[in-house]
């Protein structure tokens, strides 16, 4: 640390500067093109105005961690961009979120296939009740037909990915509930990527896990991000800090603060920011 | 911290934290007074001053490695964030500045003791303005870093320049007696190291500065400082470990500190 | 240490209150639990004697002859096998009527019904006949399918069951969907599975060990009913597997023989009485054992 502080120190423009810009490159956001982006977006719940103009980038190929006390509309945020609330009732955005440019939560859009390009995965690791091969295949089964060849390797190939390959292959007929839960977590995750999706939505994904899976898990986003645009809710600040590049403070429905990672964690510009990670009343 | 914010969750962890303050502003006092007796010791011919200034260093390397202790403690259990992130690392290496401050100090009244007494006259109107200018510098970054006054921080970071300027002037004035007398050499060569003490002095004072800043703002202070004249190019890094300068400077230093010792971070830091 | 001292002083000063609220506890404890153990007593002697009775009187009618003759006159030695025969087409046809129809009410009102007026109006209709007199459903099937027709018939007993499996099945289905974790919904509707994929290919299968429960215990309900068959497949006692004519079955057998002045039917009733009790008792068991216990698969 000695050592690259006093390297940027030579190398350190005139002015005062952040911190976070000192630091190397694969922390700073690089002006990589926006694949999804947030416009004045609303969200109600009936009459509960849970999301409040919220306008924010989501990168390519960057993990962009949301984080926030409960309640503070993150993971409604996430619920928006696959247009999960579209399940229940009352709930209702208005706003843009552009997937490619295009406005998803208009009206028209057909959400099995907006789904099919956002994937999401959830808080507690819900593997459906059929077998490890069934539980991979069944969103690709949704979408397209394979010959049998095909959708074997398309599954070998996910559950590749997720590291889960050598844990699984002999008993891909088992059930998937059979699994541990860290396993089923990363299976879950294979089931999200077998669909191709461009965008992938992690509500929580390892609060429910110990502290090796969770690390697997955190090791899994580093690999995926080379390919797919990840968001990610957390609770967990050190892991916001991991696994993130830029990450975004929500509280009561706003965004506060969206920046760097590494500068939102050790300079946030806004003081509801640093009262919330210094563990603060607010 | 200012006092309008709203209450810690963890009260233990503000405890920690304000017990870290309260041990830096120790400390800072330790050297102060560390410093002024060195001066003493030298200006006013005061060997008891010097003795003084002696025995305080194992006092102040005691505080540097509880500090160092709290600090990493708190790195590895509390997972600071944000501004408590800043201020603990900024404490961690403001504690070795001071402790080095402290080295220095005790340097200088090691070698007020080897002056001979009849070389009084020789040059101590210059030290002693440096001396003033270098113990004004101390007292503001001590200040500063109390007080977390990032204002007072930037006045310690523009005032080094007079410092080093002084110390320029005096080089050039020893060499002259040393020339014209080579008598004076073994007095000049001493009087010239504990100009060079307080030079660096100055300098680790700047250093505390900049943490004292980075820790306030979260922005780090631009990496050329305005600085006088030769033979001072170099980062905010310490001289220990730019080797002409530790050859000069630090093998002189007092003897106890093992070769082993030489960053301003122990190796039980871990941080490099 | 003046702090300490406090607290301990404190301390000393609630010994006598506590201690006499654990005395209170304590007592409250022991009398619940005498209780609790007085209920589950008489409740287990009441369960037990009549096992031990229905054991006891009907062991000794059970022969191989009891499965293998017909039903026949006093004194003539018969069995019971055209009750046994009757009982099972009946009970199997019933579910196999009943149960599809259930399990769709089921699924509607778990799955598609939420907060609509019709779901509410279908559970309460439900609920009713889940709790209506079963008589009362024999009532109803005779005047449908008993009465326009001119006889009784295995065909109208069967309906009359599949009535009363319908509400246990709707019932169980809708709880046992209700069980299904909404994220698993969720989980399917985001990778993109429509309504209906999500409904059948997860959530039944989720729910398929439940389901099966509730079919199971449905069956051990209505195998036991006489009150309904009365009406409508009214009993036959010679040999008949015609849907079309009145059906023999085992629980109006029971009926008809227990009150008779002779001594070799009144001991074929408890004997049929047995058969059923125990045929219920193992379908209590296959549904406990093997399908009640793990859901999650």
């Amino acid at each position: 640390m000695n050592d690259q502080i006093g390297q940027n120190a030579a190398a350190r423009p005139q002015q005062g500067v952040s911190f976070a810009q000192t630091r190397g490159a694969p922390q700073a956001l690089a002006p990589g093109r926006a694949m999804l982006s947030l416009r004045g977006l609303d969200f109600y719940y009936g009459a509960n105005h849970a999301l409040k103009n919220i306008s924010i980038d989501f990168p390519e190929q960057r993990v962009t961690g949301l984080i926030g006390p409960s309640g503070c509309g993150k993971s409604t945020l996430l619920r928006v961009m696959n247009r999960m609330y579209d399940l229940y009732p009352g709930q209702r955005a208005t706003g843009e979120v552009l997937l490619d440019g295009q406005n998803i939560i208009a009206p028209g859009t057909d959400t099995n296939a907006l789904r099919s390009r956002v994937g999401m995965v959830f808080q507690k690791p819900t593997p459906f009740p059929m077998s490890i091969f069934d539980n991979v295949a069944f969103g690709v089964r949704l979408h397209e037909s394979l010959d049998r060849a095909a959708m074997e390797a398309r599954i070998e190939d996910a559950l590749r990915r997720v590291a889960l390959w050598a844990e699984v292959k002999d008993r891909l007929r088992a059930p998937a509930a059979a699994l541990s839960g860290g396993q089923q977590q990363r299976l879950c995750i294979a089931r999200t990527i077998a669909t191709r999706p461009e965008v992938i939505l992690l509500d929580e994904p390892t609060s429910a896990l110990d502290p090796i899976s969770t690390a697997r898990i955190e090791e899994l986003l580093d690999e995926l991000k080379v390919e797919f645009t990840i968001a990610i809710v957390t609770h967990n600040l050190q892991q916001a800090a991991r696994c993130a590049d830029q990450v975004a403070f929500f509280y009561m429905g706003e965004l506060v603060e969206v920046a760097p990672a590494d500068r939102l964690f050790t300079a946030p510009r806004e003081k509801r920011t640093q009262d919330y990670i210094t563990g603060r009343f607010g | 911290m200012s006092s309008n914010d709203p209450r810690r969750i963890v009260r233990s962890y503000e405890q920690e934290l304000n017990q870290l303050r309260a041990m830096m502003a120790r400390m800072g006092g330790m050297v102060e007074s560390q410093t002024a007796n060195a001066l003493a010791a030298v200006l006013n011919r005061d060997s008891e001053a010097a003795q003084q200034a002696m025995e305080q260093d194992p006092e102040v390397d005691a505080v540097e490695r509880d500090v160092e202790g709290r600090a990493i403690r708190m790195l590895a259990l509390r997972a600071p964030m944000a501004q408590d992130l800043r201020e603990i690392v900024s404490a961690l290496k403001v504690t070795s500045d001071l402790e080095r401050i402290g080295d220095y100090a005790a340097n200088i009244a090691k070698r007020s003791l080897r002056i001979g007494s009849g070389d009084a006259g020789l040059s101590l109107g210059a030290l002693r303005n440096m001396g003033r200018l270098v113990q004004e510098s101390l007292r503001l970054a001590i200040d500063a870093l109390s007080q977390n006054d990032e204002a007072k921080a930037i006045e310690v970071w523009n005032s080094d320049k007079a410092v080093d300027e002084l110390y320029n002037s005096m080089f050039r004035e020893l060499i002259t007696y040393m020339m014209e007398d080579p008598r004076n050499i073994s007095s000049c060569t001493h009087l010239l190291f504990i100009a060079k003490n307080l030079e660096r002095i100055g300098d680790h004072c700047t250093n505390i500065a900049e943490q004292v800043h980075y820790s306030v703002t979260g922005e780090l202070l631009p990496a050329a400082r305005p600085r006088g004249g030769q033979g001072s190019e170099r980062g905010f890094h310490l001289d220990p470990d730019d080797p002409e300068e530790g050859a000069q400077d630090d093998r002189d230093r007092d003897p106890a500190r093992g070769v082993s010792d030489q960053g301003p971070a122990g190796p039980e830091l871990g941080s490099r | 240490m003046s702090a300490t001292t406090t607290r301990l002083g404190a301390a000393s000063r609630h010994v006598a209150p506590e201690a006499g609220r654990a005395r209170r506890r304590r007592f409250a404890n022991l009398a619940a639990t005498v209780l609790c153990a007085v209920a589950t007593a008489i409740l287990l002697a009441a369960l037990v004697s009549i096992l031990v009775t229905l054991v006891s009187r009907g062991l000794g009618g059970l022969h191989l002859s009891t499965f293998t003759r017909m039903t026949s006159p006093p004194g003539s030695g018969g069995g019971l096998l055209n009750p046994i025969v009757g009982s099972i087409i009946q009970t199997v046809l019933a579910v196999l009527v009943g149960a599809p129809v259930g399990l769709l009410a089921g699924v509607f009102l778990a799955e598609f019904g939420t907060g609509s007026w019709v779901a509410d109006v279908v559970r309460f209709v439900s609920d009713m006949l889940l709790s209506a007199p079963s008589i009362l459903v024999g009532l109803f099937v005779y005047l449908i399918l008993v009465g326009p027709v001119g006889h009784f018939s295995g065909f109208a007993g069967a309906m009359s069951l599949a009535i009363l499996v319908i509400p246990i099945v709707v019932r169980t289905t809708e709880d046992m969907l209700r069980l299904v974790p909404t994220s698993m919904r969720e989980a399917a509707a985001a990778l993109g599975a429509p309504r209906w994929k999500v409904v059948m290919l997860i959530c039944v299968r989720a729910a398929r060990k439940g389901i099966a429960t509730g079919i199971l215990l449905a069956v051990a309900r209505v195998s036991g009913e006489t009150a309904p068959l009365l009406f409508t497949s009214l009993g036959n006692l010679s040999w008949s597997v015609n849907l079309n004519a009145p059906m023999s079955s085992l629980p109006v057998t029971i009926y008809q023989y227990a009150g008779s002045a002779y001594d070799d039917w009144v001991q074929l009733a408890w004997t049929a009485a047995l058969l059923i009790t125990a045929g219920v008792l193992i379908i209590n068991i296959i549904a406990r054992l093997g399908l009640g216990g793990r859901d999650s698969t």
